[in-house]
């Protein structure tokens, strides 16, 4: 994983957890059902974004690792 | 391929193929969606008590639905998508941002559309065409927008090429124009930063103009430009042939950037716009008409030493024929903005045609012959699974096509000299209910076209699917024909 | 990459050097006939700058030689097809009915405008024949709530039904449900003894408790038998025309929370010779009295 890809996600999963909590409030002190609607969506699009997030980066180490395995013995 | 053998170092650059095939799937789902969709609520307006269902699927609140899945989840889709994989092989470059950005923008993108239809389908609309959504969805989307930015420009910026190829200069004035027009255009006060509705800072006849201005641009910088940049590279690529010229780029290139964004008053004919305004949409429209054709040229003469290509490669002949359709939809649309001709179309259902002829006969089929090229390329496969029903699909959607523009055509014409038709003693002829039952059998016909094309992307889907999956195309390194091995992915 | 011109073996012409993913670009001269017609375009629009107005200075916008108004232009086609009937529009509004029903080629431009301006007008909501719709009054029928004459519907057309026009029909039915006037039961028995006004059900003992109560809370409206009253614009409930239906549903749901439909005065929008066209031609659509 290069940096790109480091720096990548770590801003990406920062913003989600931005919008999860943009979510939350949104949906907490919704007046109308679509912007309840928005708010819950948009909490839980960005808690399964995140979550993606962390599973792969756990992924692509436990890749890595055994590359090193294959390589070296 | 042998030209390029030259330099090896393209190999060693690690595309982003993973996001470009994340939208190719999802553009077949959403134009499956949408055309559905639209057949349904052609049938709605064919035979009218199929609206009165329960409010969520009555005409007013699915037609939004119908036109922003076609246009912005299945067009969108396919644009978002061709463009990470052309800027990236052109550029010679990994697509800017990393994987979680390029995750991002694809997720980000399929939220902003899901959760547009649902506010469509619960009665939610600024009630703005092709900008229905409300503000909050318009926030978001700007943020994925700025993502998609970033990620475009940043991979054109560390471009291992000396110099930009024409279809990024499409893709990217895309990109910058539609965040300007929908961020103008969705200039709104929310009710309360809690709630969904929310009112224009526009009002009136300049609401109308703003709403005009961004509609007509929509069709330019959405449905044209971008399209255009899809075609400067699938057609080359699949026909292996050189662009027919280069000056006729850039200079059809910058005479359509430039003058479509004046035409947009057009819409507005017989209006309360000011006369001078539909005089300045009227004279860019009709200016209008070269620019586009160059495009035109420049697509159908690549093919020139390349013709015989059209018999064996299905594709091609989407992307061939959708030229052709974008010809003939770039000549109707300047005689439709003159004055005296709008007289006559205005309001008809010869607008509907019109945009027709553009969206299934251009957008849609040039994006047909993209994702036929992409599939087995991306997924690394011999070939397609059936050129037999890649043809069965060609000539039942050129088939749906035929009909839905020429019931439209008819359609329209006749309302239109029935709504202006007065009798001898200067009383109008026909009532408006007159028209409607005029038009009837036309609207059957209609839903049939799209009935049509509807089944033709639906053979479509069935033989990607079987080309990814069935033995028959598995992968022979060596004997992909005239296509480019696929880059190495994740 | 370094720039490397070669040439084309199809066309003839050069490349221009370049290359991206495998594609080159050649570099043939712009079609001539294409930018003779894109200059025949350009042409096209400054001509239509200087022909029409074009351009905004300020407040003032240049008018074009022209002087084009497409608001003017509009005016002149209303008022060209005006004239064509501006003299028996005239005399249609000075004239009594009785008048022009005697004058052949008045009574025809009568009609015409009447069905055109009908047809526009009144249509969504009494069907394209006058043949009503649930709520909307059939109007070639000879049920006519507040009268079918043509200076009744005169009246109807011009002032309305419970509009907001102040010499508006209006009358209102009593909430006899809403406001407890009846109970359940008694309202069920009212309706069973209108559903035997018109044939629905058979007069018995059973309906004689309504008939008691239809005489002592409807008649005064509806009258006596049922045969409606056009002073308070009552239907005749002794008719087989009804407005919202004839179950005994819709009966009794009428009774509980009574439904009034509302017709809009027609004054702020018609001339009153246009009305009286309209008048002629409804009560030419068979109902007419």
């Amino acid at each position: 994983m290069n940096d790109e890809e480091k720096f990548s996600a770590l801003v990406i999963g920062a913003l989600m957890a931005v919008f999860a909590l943009i979510g939350l409030m949104l949906a907490s002190h919704a007046l109308d059902v679509e912007m309840s609607i928005f708010g819950w969506s948009l909490a839980a699009f960005a808690l399964v974004f995140l979550f993606g997030l962390i599973r792969r980066h756990f992924d692509q180490e436990a890749a890595a690792k055994n590359e090193e395995v294959r390589r070296h013995g | 391929m042998a030209e390029s053998a030259g330099y090896v170092a393209a190999s060693a650059i690690r595309y982003n193929d993973d996001v470009v095939k994340k939208f190719v799937i999802a553009t077949m789902f959403w134009g499956i969606v949408g055309m559905a969709v639209g057949v349904f609520i052609a049938a709605e307006l064919a035979w009218p008590s199929l609206n009165f269902w329960p409010p969520y699927l009555n005409f007013g609140r699915i037609r939004p639905v119908h036109t922003s899945a076609v246009i912005f989840a299945f067009g969108g889709s396919a644009l978002l998508g061709t463009s990470f994989h052309v800027v990236q092989r052109t550029c010679r470059a990994r697509l800017f941002g990393g994987t979680a950005l390029a995750n991002f923008i694809f997720w980000g993108y399929q939220f902003f559309i899901v959760m547009a239809a649902l506010s469509y389908v619960l009665g939610f609309s600024k009630s703005r065409e092709y900008a229905e959504p409300e503000w909050h969805l318009d926030v978001w989307l700007v943020i994925v927008w700025v993502a998609y930015l970033i990620a475009f420009t940043g991979t054109v910026l560390r471009r291992t090429e000396p110099h930009i190829y024409v279809a990024n200069w499409f893709y990217l004035s895309f990109i910058i124009t539609i965040a300007m027009l929908v961020i103008v255009n969705n200039l709104a006060i929310p009710v309360s930063i809690y709630a969904a509705k929310s009112y224009s800072v526009f009002s009136g006849a300049q609401d109308a103009l703003v709403q005009w201005w961004y509609g007509h641009n929509a069709v330019g910088f959405f449905l044209t430009v971008p399209f255009l940049g899809m075609m400067y590279y699938f057609i080359p690529k699949a026909a292996n042939r050189p662009i027919y010229s280069y000056r006729l780029s850039i200079v059809h290139f910058w005479s359509l950037i430039f003058i479509y964004i004046w035409a947009g008053p057009h819409h507005l004919h017989w209006t309360a716009l000011p006369d001078w305004t539909q005089t300045v949409g009227e004279a860019f429209s009709v200016m209008l008409w070269m620019p586009s054709w160059g495009g035109m040229i420049n697509g159908l003469m690549t093919l020139s030493g390349a013709w015989d290509k059209l018999r064996t490669d299905p594709g091609l002949r989407f992307s061939v024929t959708s030229v052709g359709f974008y010809g003939m939809a770039t000549f109707e649309g300047p005689v439709m903005s003159v004055r005296t001709v709008n007289a006559l179309s205005h309001y008809t259902d010869w607008g509907i045609g019109h945009v027709h002829s553009g969206s299934l006969g251009w957008v849609a089929m040039i994006s047909f012959g993209a994702i036929y090229y992409l599939v087995p390329n991306l997924w690394g496969r011999s070939g397609l699974y059936s050129h037999r029903l890649a043809a069965w699909h060609y000539w039942i959607s050129t088939l749906g096509i035929v009909l839905y523009i020429s019931a439209m055509w008819v359609a329209g014409i006749m309302e239109g000299l029935m709504w202006r038709a007065y009798d001898t003693q200067g009383f109008l002829q026909y009532s408006f209910i007159e028209s409607i039952n005029a038009v009837h059998p036309l609207f059957i016909i209609r839903w049939l076209g799209g009935v049509f094309f509807l089944a033709g992307i639906l053979i479509m889907a069935y033989n990607l699917i079987m080309t990814v999956r069935s033995p028959r195309t598995a992968a022979r390194a060596t004997d992909i024909s005239g296509l480019p091995l696929p880059a190495v992915g994740d | 990459m370094p720039t490397k011109i070669e040439k084309d073996s199809v066309t003839g012409h050069e490349t221009t050097g370049h290359e991206w993913d495998g594609i080159r670009e050649l570099n043939t001269p712009l079609p001539k006939w294409w930018v003779y017609v894109y200059i025949a375009t350009v042409i096209w629009g400054i001509g239509m700058f200087v022909l029409y107005p074009a351009i905004p200075l300020g407040s003032w916008v240049t008018p074009g030689i022209l002087g084009y108004s497409s608001r003017a232009d509009a005016i002149a086609g209303v008022k060209e097809m005006a004239a064509l009937h501006t003299t028996q529009m005239q005399e249609i509004g000075q004239k009594s009915f009785a008048e022009i029903e005697k004058n052949h080629d008045l009574m025809e431009v009568a009609l015409t405008a009447g069905r055109i301006t009908f047809a526009n007008n009144c249509q969504p909501c009494h069907g394209p024949n006058g043949e009503g719709r649930v709520g909307y009054p059939a109007l070639d029928t000879d049920v006519w709530r507040w009268g079918g004459s043509i200076e009744a519907i005169q009246q109807t057309i011009t002032d309305g039904i419970r509009s907001n026009d102040p010499d508006a029909r209006n009358s209102q039915m009593p909430n006899f449900g809403g406001d407890k006037l009846l109970t359940p039961d008694q309202i069920n028995q009212v309706a069973d003894y209108v559903i035997s006004l018109y044939g629905k059900a058979k007069p018995n003992a059973a309906t004689d408790a309504g008939a008691k109560l239809f005489a002592d809370n409807c008649a005064p409206c509806h009258g006596a038998k049922g045969e409606g009253s056009r002073e308070v614009g009552a239907p005749p409930l002794a008719s087989h025309v009804h407005l919202y239906g004839d179950s005994r549903e819709v009966v009794v749901a009428q009774i509980t929370h009574p439904r009034m439909g509302v017709m809009p005065n027609w004054n702020k929008r018609l001339s009153p010779a246009m009305i009286k066209a309209v008048a002629l031609y409804v009560h030419s659509l068979g109902g007419g009295e």
